[in-house]
């Protein structure tokens, strides 16, 4: 009995990566991959329910939603676009860093997306701020006074349901850079397994993409 | 045992690597149609301020689709993702189609948050609240 165990062939290097319900890295890799897709559909479907609301009320009340944008700072909002554009960029960096094993280029992009990621909260922090001040909350909260068009309080419930969820969603990206910087740290990413770094770059990309919807739908109405 | 190869190598090495200077392109016209967006909405276009804004958008986010999300080299995927959205048209475009047939939620001529909704007849038009007689009686 034990002759048979020690004449098997040499069992081939297990990749230190690989989960044992895969066979090979490419499959894991694959199957991350679609895994992270459908649950980015799931989300585009979550926040589709939000800006179809805001499209039915936008289509009622042009007036309202025209007055009530005013209140927004469209500097605050550019700025904010161009802050994450640039997340987005240092992030398709960062996993290029990790396709081509530069374990210190990943970790510098990974931190920079980070502080961009920061910058974003901290400037969505004083626009709240500003709203919270002026009573400009959402459905029965609203307590501004001063309104030209009836129902502009309308639009500040799809101002803060829109920016409060994805601001939950930059939130739970930032945890895992966070997350990936410390394994990063420790080595783990390199050419031959980098499956993480790549799925939270689609998750953070899908972020900025609901970003570009929504700057132009809360801070661009004409 | 040629099972154990299947995927091996299918989907870390089979497409070419991007590389920065691609990104560094991409990063620019998102910049350059971000200031096209914030400089449009500055003019009167009437009602095509909205369609020139989402279309801006919509170029945007394709971008970040097909180059920071890769799904130019990854059609799989490419097609996971369209599926999502075909199912967002839908969700938009009956909801939208219908809105048209319904009355108001609430009268044009209110002034404070809706606290409660009137409870008209959904199939009758809300009346508005200057004392005229509603018609037929």
């Amino acid at each position: 009995m034990s002759e048979a165990t020690t004449t098997l062939p040499a069992a081939p290097e297990h990749p230190p990566f690989l989960q044992h319900h895969y066979r090979a890295m490419g499959q894991q890799f694959d199957a991350g991959k679609i895994g992270m897709w459908l649950f980015l559909v799931t989300e585009v479907l979550l926040f589709g329910g939000l800006f179809v609301g805001y499209a039915i009320m936008h289509a009622k009340h042009p007036a309202a939603f025209f007055e009530a944008h005013h209140q927004l700072s469209r500097t605050l909002g550019t700025v904010n676009t161009v802050v994450l554009l640039v997340s987005s960029f240092t992030m398709v960096l960062a996993v290029w860093s990790a396709q081509t094993s530069k374990r210190k280029l990943l970790i510098l992009f990974l931190t920079l997306t980070l502080l961009c990621a920061a910058t974003f909260m901290v400037v969505k922090g004083f626009e709240y701020h500003h709203k919270f001040a002026e009573g400009l909350l959402p459905g029965n909260f609203y307590t501004h006074r001063g309104d030209t068009v009836p129902g502009q309080f309308m639009f500040f419930s799809f101002y803060f349901m829109m920016t409060g969820l994805h601001g939950i969603h930059v939130l739970c990206g930032m945890g895992a850079i966070s997350w990936l910087l410390r394994r990063a740290i420790r080595g783990h990413f390199s050419s031959a397994y980098y499956n993480p770094v790549d799925l939270v770059g689609l998750y953070w990309h899908l972020v900025d993409m609901v970003w570009i919807y929504l700057f132009p739908l809360l801070y661009l109405i004409s | 045992m040629e099972h154990i190869t299947v995927g091996q190598h299918a989907a870390a090495h089979s497409h070419p690597i991007t590389g920065p200077p691609t990104y560094a392109l991409v990063l620019l016209a998102l910049l350059t149609l971000t200031a096209l967006t914030v400089t449009a909405a500055g003019i009167n276009f009437g009602p095509y301020n909205m369609v020139i804004a989402l279309v801006i958008a919509t170029v945007k986010a394709s971008l970040v689709a097909l180059f920071f999300m890769h799904l130019r080299h990854d059609k799989f995927s490419a097609v996971i993702f369209l599926t999502g959205l075909l199912f967002l048209a839908l969700f938009l475009i009956f909801t939208l189609f219908d809105i048209n047939t319904r009355t108001p939620l609430f009268p044009d001529n209110l002034k404070e948050p809706v606290k409660e909704f009137p409870g008209a007849p959904l199939n009758k038009p809300v009346q508005p609240s200057t004392g005229a007689a509603p018609a037929g009686s």
